[in-house]
């Protein structure tokens, strides 16, 4: 179990720059997700981890070694493929006890071993199977045991779950929480999922372009954005440009296209907010409510399509041209066409600073 | 709302610190056994390719020990050489033959023209990749997309001159276009379709010859690109209203365009590096093309070759050398066969109207008998008793033309040198071939490129070359081919068949998803390590498919074998003996094919034995 580190990390292929400077503390025994649209550095990050890619500038340390120039079979990773890369010549047992055998382990200590990882994963009576024997999510399993008989420090998954269905991936995403809990190991999880990232982590770094946008626990990813990347990219939302009008604390913003004043808190704590400065409104569509009492932060808005997606209907309105959505009770009786006056807790309008 | 995508900036790397970061990831990605595998690679292709090469260029560009263009000069200038003299433009003439009981019987011959040795190998090899290419396409068209019965069967016996090697082949069809042969007598006496009996010989039964060799290496290239295409492309196009030959020109193809562009362009180095084919029909205008000019130009005995040859094969090899590149460039510029990928793929193929079946058979039947011709024909030599003037076979069965051949003693020496060579020849390719198919797949560092070409390159050095080279090279080394000719032979089979070896194992290891050796790596492995118990065990039949191609190529390898076997006829390999028994007067006809059918026994074995393991997946062995 150890404590991931990196500064500065680089890599560029060709002109394409993968990693811009990014520097990550993974904490020990943590399970860190790292999200983001496809090509957006995740991946190439979660590979220098492992070692199979060099990068430019920047140093990488377990603990306080530096790893940095260690080659990826000395580097003690468990890493899961995203498509398991199962050894399709060997037999469960044998792909599993590869990593093993390299290490020069008696017979008996590995078929220990062997047995103890088959067991983690639920797989016991499965060791002759051949790879193309297994369903998807049973060779999932044989690539977790794979990389866990080693002990590794640092567990590596990368988008494990994208290759199963849907009810599958929500089964095998607990049963990935339960092992890294009991186990304890220092996990590093990449994704393009937001669900799956909210769910499973217990901190998340968003990722665009090369850069680390956000670092945080699920909720405060999701709640405090704290740019209009991520308030764009986790979960969906209502999004009003403005300008400050004041700031002490709270802060008012006068909305763009008439909407009228709404008063904020700042998505981060340490951004400094001046009269004059544009920014960003996001509102979460579960943070609207029918009733308030504020003479700001409300909304008259047109319904004009509802959608029905279980727990609340999901309302797209709009109100001088901009997009709102919201969600609404069940029980309550909106149609197409109505006018509602719609209302916003101050606490969950989150103010972002523009960068422009 | 907010764009996503990737970042792009251009910068100009300062160069010294670009080649730091190259030196630096080459440091990172080689271990020990790469560095060995390369090294190893360097040495053999430095020593046995790129000497030899520039040996040639030095000696081309030499006169009197200086600089000159003199040899140059005189090759240009040489109506023998370039179309400057009276033009033979005649493509065919009427001869009158007066046959013994008096009476005039008229034979259409057909020679081709002659323009000149340097222009008459462009245009052969133009030609023949022309026609190779119609009749190429026209049958993967047929096979890839079509199904009648018996398709499969007729579609893998299509592929049979593969078997054959120019020399073999050509000699058998000498036989059977002859004005006395099989072909003349069925059409003007059994059965008389035709008024006058015609001969085929020259030039243009060089271009005949190489076709019905050459053209199963774009009905492979191109068939394969038929299947490779993604059918949802083509419904596509149909679901926008495109159909028939609309659809097929728009659509297909342009897509199916690499692999013929890559088929023809590789049957156009064959044809002009051909050196077997030109000297069956020696003492025709079929001298008069490079390849034999070289070969004439060298002095095996003593190993003296004239500046003149070695101007005339720097031209050469600039020819071919030229081709090649420009294929690796281009082809690898277009690979959009490729492009789409998911989704199930369920082949396109129509059920053949049985109306039209007749027609086919017939044609493919017709087109079979043709390009089997060179076999039957050497088959039956290799049996024959005697062969009376105007008879279609044979007038007895007999195995005394074997008798003959192994009264020599030589001659069992030579099958014997043959299979060594082939077999020692094999094993280098397998060992180097597999390394450095891994390096170019796995070991992405800038400039692993230059390593691809370079093994591939030989592909486009003439035979002739690579002999003339080891000549200038080796005369006065312990490889001097004069007092032995096994290392230079078996050096000479394991660089110019090394692309066929080197290939395949690289279409293995292609297939193999890079992220199963890197697994082994995350648990502990070496690269080393990850190399014997994971990547050779996923590629084992690619390496063995690569490995049966090398040595039924090297069996059959003729340049290198004739020149450098005739400096030392002890370790002279059989094509050599095939070639001094048709032509040194040590034997005959029929004893040059009894080897050649022992050969191509060989060769069937190796074959029959490939297809047995790999079953269908020899589709795509033959491509650059």
């Amino acid at each position: 179990m150890v404590e991931i580190k990196t500064v500065d990390l680089t890599k560029r292929f060709g002109n394409v720059v993968a990693l811009n400077r990014v520097n990550l503390h993974i904490r020990q025994g943590e399970f860190f997700t790292l999200l983001g649209p496809s090509g957006c550095g995740k991946t190439t990050f979660l590979r220098s981890i492992a070692g199979f890619e060099l990068v430019d500038e920047g140093r990488i340390y377990f603990d306080d070694e530096d790893v940095t120039y260690i080659p990826p079979h000395k580097r003690d990773t468990g890493m899961v493929f995203q498509n398991y890369a199962l050894w399709p010549h060997m037999t469960v047992y044998e792909n599993i006890a590869y990593g093993l055998k390299v290490r020069k382990y008696p017979k008996n200590e590995i078929d220990k071993k062997v047995r103890w990882a088959l067991k983690l994963v639920h797989l016991e009576g499965f060791e002759r199977r051949r790879p193309h024997q297994l369903s998807g999510g049973q060779q999932q399993r044989v690539a977790l045991a794979r990389a866990l008989v080693i002990h590794p420090r640092v567990l590596l998954l990368d988008e494990p779950l994208s290759n199963l269905d849907a009810k599958l991936r929500v089964e095998m995403r607990g049963e990935i929480r339960r092992l890294q809990k009991e186990l304890g190991i220092t996990t590093l999880y990449v994704t393009h999922d937001q669900e799956e990232a909210l769910a499973i982590s217990d901190r998340i770094a968003v990722m665009n372009q090369g850069e680390v946008m956000q670092v945080g626990r699920p909720d405060e990813i999701y709640l405090r954005p704290s740019n209009e990347f991520v308030a764009d990219f986790i979960g969906r939302g209502t999004f009003l440009e403005g300008v400050v009008l004041e700031s002490n604390g709270e802060i008012r913003v006068e909305l763009e296209n008439g909407l009228g004043v709404v008063v904020g808190v700042p998505s981060r704590g340490d951004t400094v907010f001046r009269p004059g400065d544009r920014v960003l409104v996001a509102i979460r569509p579960e943070s609207f409510t029918f009733r308030g009492s504020d003479e700001f932060n409300s909304f008259t808005v047109k319904v004009e399509q509802i959608s029905f997606i279980g727990s609340v209907k999901r309302v797209e309105a709009y109100a001088e041209g901009r997009m709102f959505i919201v969600d609404i009770p069940i029980e309550e009786n909106v149609a197409v066409g109505d006018t509602i006056k719609i209302y916003v807790p101050r606490s969950k309008t989150i103010v972002i600073k523009l960068s422009r | 709302m907010i764009g996503l995508g990737i970042r792009t900036e251009t910068f100009s790397e300062d160069p010294i610190l670009f080649l730091h970061r190259v030196l630096r990831e080459v440091r990172w990605r080689f271990d020990i056994l790469n560095w060995f595998q390369l090294s190893i690679i360097l040495i053999l292709f430095s020593l046995f390719l790129l000497i030899p090469i520039l040996s040639i260029i030095v000696n081309a560009f030499l006169y009197g020990g200086s600089f000159s263009l003199k040899w140059f000069e005189t090759i240009l200038s040489d109506p023998l050489y370039m179309p400057w003299g009276s033009l033979d433009l005649t493509l065919y003439e009427w001869i009158e033959v007066r046959r013994p009981d008096g009476s005039v019987e008229l034979i259409l011959y057909i020679d081709g023209f002659n323009l000149g040795v340097i222009p008459n190998s462009f245009l052969i090899a133009l030609t023949t990749m022309t026609l190779s290419s119609i009749i190429g396409f026209t049958l993967a068209y047929l096979f890839a997309r079509h199904r009648f019965p018996l398709s499969e069967p007729l579609r893998i016996l299509m592929l049979t001159p593969l078997l054959s090697t120019p020399f073999v082949g050509a000699i058998g069809i000498k036989k059977m276009i002859s004005p006395e042969g099989f072909i003349n007598t069925v059409f003007t006496e059994i059965i008389p379709i035709l008024p006058f009996k015609i001969e085929i010989t020259g030039l243009a039964a060089v271009v005949m010859v190489q076709t019905l060799l050459f053209y199963p290496i774009v009905f492979l290239n191109v068939y394969t690109a038929l299947l490779n295409i993604d059918p949802s492309q083509e419904e596509q196009a149909e679901n926008l209203g495109a159909s028939g030959f609309q659809l097929f020109r728009t659509i297909t193809l342009p897509l199916a365009m690499p692999g013929l562009e890559a088929g023809a362009l590789l049957v156009f180095i064959l044809s002009i590096e051909d050196l077997g084919t030109p000297l069956v029909f020696r003492g025709t205008n079929a001298d008069y093309l490079m390849t034999v000019q070289i070969f004439r130009k060298i002095f095996a005995p003593t190993g003296e070759i004239s500046g003149e040859a070695t101007a005339l094969a720097f031209i050469l090899l600039m020819i071919s050398l030229g081709v090649f590149f420009a294929i690796r460039k281009y082809i690898s510029l277009r690979r959009y066969a490729m492009l789409s990928k998911g989704g199930v793929w369920r082949r396109r193929l129509n059920e053949v109207d049985p109306l039209y079946l007749p027609g086919i058979y017939l044609a493919l039947a017709t087109f079979l008998f043709i390009s089997l011709l060179p076999h039957i024909g050497v088959t039956l030599m290799a049996f024959a008793g005697e062969w009376p003037v105007g008879s279609i076979l044979p007038s007895y069965f007999t195995m005394r033309n074997f008798n003959t051949l192994f009264l020599d003693p030589d001659v069992s020496r030579n099958i014997f040198n043959s299979v060594t060579y082939a077999v020692t020849a094999t094993i280098i390719i397998t060992l180097v071939g597999v390394s450095s198919a891994y390096l170019v797949s796995r070991i992405r560092v800038p400039g692993i490129d230059l390593l691809d070409a370079l093994v591939t390159m030989p592909i486009a050095v003439p035979g002739i070359i690579v002999a003339s080279g080891y000549f200038l090279t080796f005369l006065d080394t312990p490889l001097n081919p004069i007092q032995t000719g096994a290392p230079l032979l078996i050096a000479a089979y394991a660089i110019r068949k090394f692309p066929f070896g080197v290939r395949t194992f690289f279409a293995g290891l292609e297939q193999v998803d890079k992220a199963l050796e890197e697994a082994a790596v995350n648990v502990g492995a070496s690269r080393t390590k990850v190399f014997f118990t994971i990547t050779i065990p996923l590629i084992l039949m690619n390496i063995l498919a690569g490995s049966m191609l090398a040595f039924i190529y090297s069996m059959s390898e003729v340049s290198t074998s004739i020149v450098i076997g005739d400096a030392n006829h002890p370790d002279a390999p059989m094509t050599w003996k095939m070639y001094d028994i048709m032509f040194k007067g040590s034997g005959g006809t029929f004893q040059a094919a009894a080897m050649g059918f022992i050969l191509m026994t060989l060769q069937f074995l190796m074959i029959v034995g490939s297809n047995v393991v790999l079953r269908r997946r020899a589709t795509a062995l033959i491509s650059i």
